[in-house]
């Protein structure tokens, strides 16, 4: 089967005073289609370093990255933002809804930025990815009259309204408590269903012990590759 | 339509910034309110002044009318005054021979502030002897059915009649009363009424009511008066062939100063190089005013200027702290899918909303100026200055303010475009 991403040698490298950081040092990795991974590291691993890249927000200094069957290592910028709006969706930690939108917009939001974009078309759309989270009759709330768990399950909307081929989920569960915690792990593992790679990123290892593949990354290396 | 697709969430969005920011967004409009209505305000009452000038200058005779008046003699000549003659007929003659530049001319001889009767009514006013070119030269006429005005038949045989002013009619007969025909008594003379001057009212941009109180302080100095043939009130009242002046009126405007030349060559060589008299025109009037016009734009253009200015520095200022506050949005937008120039257009069209509101708020205020300045200006000026505020005007101040709220747009729009979106979302 031919993976959804197949990256090879990848290294991303940065200059910090007159020091060369190696935030990825050589990655080789495939993702299928429909998979949920979780990424495990503590902090400098390089975890956030390939989330970036491979969610078309970073480029890498070497490598290729093949997606879909398209090189798309290095990309112009407004040519990764298409990519960004059409292909990839984003949770994060601390969610990251935009204050003054209600529920409905702030779901809405990645359709703006197509091609073509039709407001109204957009709004149901949201409200159809908002009833796939549970949180239909919440569309006119501001976030912040959300709870935690509510306001994730709105930025899990947020990141598969646009039908997108990979999610990718930071620390996605880090400010919520237990019981919402399992809450939106199942609902991101539910996402595969819909063949949906849904890739979690972590330092939490019972966190990305719920997915069905773990790669430990350290020092900006995958050090372990275990599916179960 | 792509554009329009991408403007309209911006614009939306714009507004609701706005809204979510009274207090700052208001700040920060400050300068452009005070910049569209002061260059708004100052561009329709100057305006409003140039015009209503023109008008008074017109009243005056316009710019066509040359006026002879008489003079002492400066010092030099003093002693020959003697020789003197004053401004007589013989002068208008000459005139008509030697300057053909000049179409009218029109004697006036002042007989003075006098008492006008008839029985059981009185008046006083000043009566003029003039002759038939005095309508032609300033610019008045005799309405139909108000009689005719002094011929030059009068004139040949110094008859007896009188015109009057409109405003003089109602002072000595009732409403119901024609006055054509009717017997005046002047120093004890009977005149007869032959025709009553056409009524001035208002201006062009205000047009008065003869009826209104107000019509009656502007305009009652057109409107008074009495005149008489000129050889009447020379042989009848004067007692001499001096005349107090002549208006001249030339065929064209644009051979004003040769005409002015030329007059003052025929009368110098008349008047055997006694300057007994003075040549004035309107053109002087209109060129200081002209000067007053520039100063008046300038400094009202230059504090409109700075105003503007300023609001566009008080705009990219609230501009530049308001992304400092969204970094994290422009984060979030732009791992959304937002490109650079989503982001630019974002903020761009947020400048523009608040210049835009900005600007409708300063259209406002200059209403309110134009009223005031309105109110100040009828108080001082004789003809009562009325600046009307034009949509032109108000559109172009309009455009003004959008054009500096773009301006000022650019640069931190540009530094929105520009933010890394991993560098954005980390930003606390």
């Amino acid at each position: 089967m031919t993976p959804l991403i197949a990256i090879r040698g990848l290294r991303k490298t940065y200059l910090m005073g007159d020091e060369n950081i190696h935030a990825l040092a050589g990655v080789d990795l495939d993702f299928q289609a429909g998979e949920f991974v979780a990424i495990l590291g503590p902090s400098g691993s390089g975890k956030s370093t390939l989330m970036h890249i491979l969610g078309f927000m970073d480029t890498p200094s070497e490598g290729s990255i093949v997606f879909d069957g398209r090189e798309v290592a290095v990309l112009a910028p407004d040519l990764r933002a298409w990519y960004r709006s059409n292909r990839v969706g984003f949770v994060f930690q601390s969610f990251n809804l935009l204050p003054r939108l209600t529920v409905e917009e702030n779901v809405a939001l990645p359709l703006l930025y197509r091609e073509g974009s039709v407001p109204a078309a957009n709004l149901i759309a949201a409200r159809a990815a908002l009833e796939r989270v549970g949180m239909s009759h919440r569309l006119d709330h501001l976030p912040s009259q959300l709870s935690g768990g509510e306001r994730q399950r709105v930025a899990i909307a947020r990141a598969i309204v646009g039908s997108p081929s990979i999610i990718f989920a930071d620390e996605p569960t880090g400010n919520l408590d237990v019981k919402n915690i399992d809450r939106i792990l199942d609902l991101l593992g539910s996402l595969i269903k819909e063949g949906i790679t849904v890739v979690l990123v972590t330092h939490d290892l019972s966190v990305a012990e719920k997915a069905h593949r773990v790669i430990s990354m350290r020092a900006g290396l995958v050090h372990e590759d275990r599916s179960r | 339509m792509k554009l329009y697709t991408r403007l309209r969430p911006a614009v939306v969005n714009g507004l609701r910034e706005l809204q979510a920011n009274k207090v700052r967004s208001l700040l920060s409009m400050s300068g452009i309110i005070l910049g569209v209505a002061s260059l708004v305000a100052m561009v329709t009452v100057v305006q409003g002044m140039v015009g209503n000038f023109r008008q008074f200058v017109d009243a005056l005779g316009g710019i066509e009318k040359i006026t002879v008046t008489r003079e002492q003699l400066p010092k030099e000549q003093e002693h020959l005054a003697e020789l003197s003659e004053g401004i007589t007929l013989r002068d208008v003659e000459r005139l008509r021979r030697t300057v053909p530049l000049v179409e009218n001319i029109s004697p006036e001889a002042r007989v003075g502030y006098e008492r006008l009767v008839v029985e059981g009514r009185e008046t006083s006013t000043y009566v003029t002897g003039v002759s038939a070119d005095y309508l032609p030269v300033a610019k008045r006429w005799v309405d139909p059915g108000f009689g005719r005005f002094i011929s030059d038949l009068d004139g040949l045989n110094m008859n007896d009649v009188i015109v009057l002013g409109s405003a003089v009619v109602p002072e000595l007969f009732s409403p119901n009363q024609d006055p054509i025909g009717q017997v005046v008594k002047l120093r004890g003379r009977r005149f007869t009424v032959i025709g009553v001057l056409n009524n001035i009212e208002g201006t062009g941009m205000q047009i008065r009511s003869a009826n209104s109180r107000s019509s009656g302080n502007s305009w009652r100095w057109r409107n008074s008066g009495a005149f008489i043939p000129v050889l009447t009130a020379q042989v009848k009242f004067l007692g001499n062939d001096r005349l107090s002046g002549l208006g001249l009126r030339i065929r064209n405007p644009l051979q004003l100063q040769d005409a002015v030349e030329q007059t003052e060559r025929t009368l110098l060589t008349a008047h055997k190089g006694l300057r007994d008299f003075a040549i004035s025109t309107n053109e002087q009037v209109l060129e200081d005013f002209r000067k007053t016009e520039v100063a008046f734009k300038l400094s009202l253009g230059g504090v409109a200027g700075i105003s503007l200015f300023v609001g566009g520095i008080g705009i990219m200022n609230v501009m530049l702290a308001s992304i400092n506050e969204r970094i994290r949005e422009i984060g979030v937008r732009k791992a959304v899918g937002a490109r650079g120039s989503d982001l630019f257009l974002q903020f761009l069209a947020e400048a523009a909303v608040i210049s835009v509101v900005g600007g409708i708020i300063g259209l406002v205020v200059s209403m309110g100026i134009v009223a005031l300045m309105n109110y100040i200006l009828m108080q001082a000026l004789p003809t009562g200055a009325v600046a009307t505020l034009d949509w032109a005007i108000m559109a172009q101040g309009l455009g003004f303010s959008v054009v500096v709220g773009l301006v000022a747009g650019v640069y931190p729009a540009l530094r929105a475009a520009s933010l890394d979106p991993i560098e954005a979302l980390r930003h606390e």
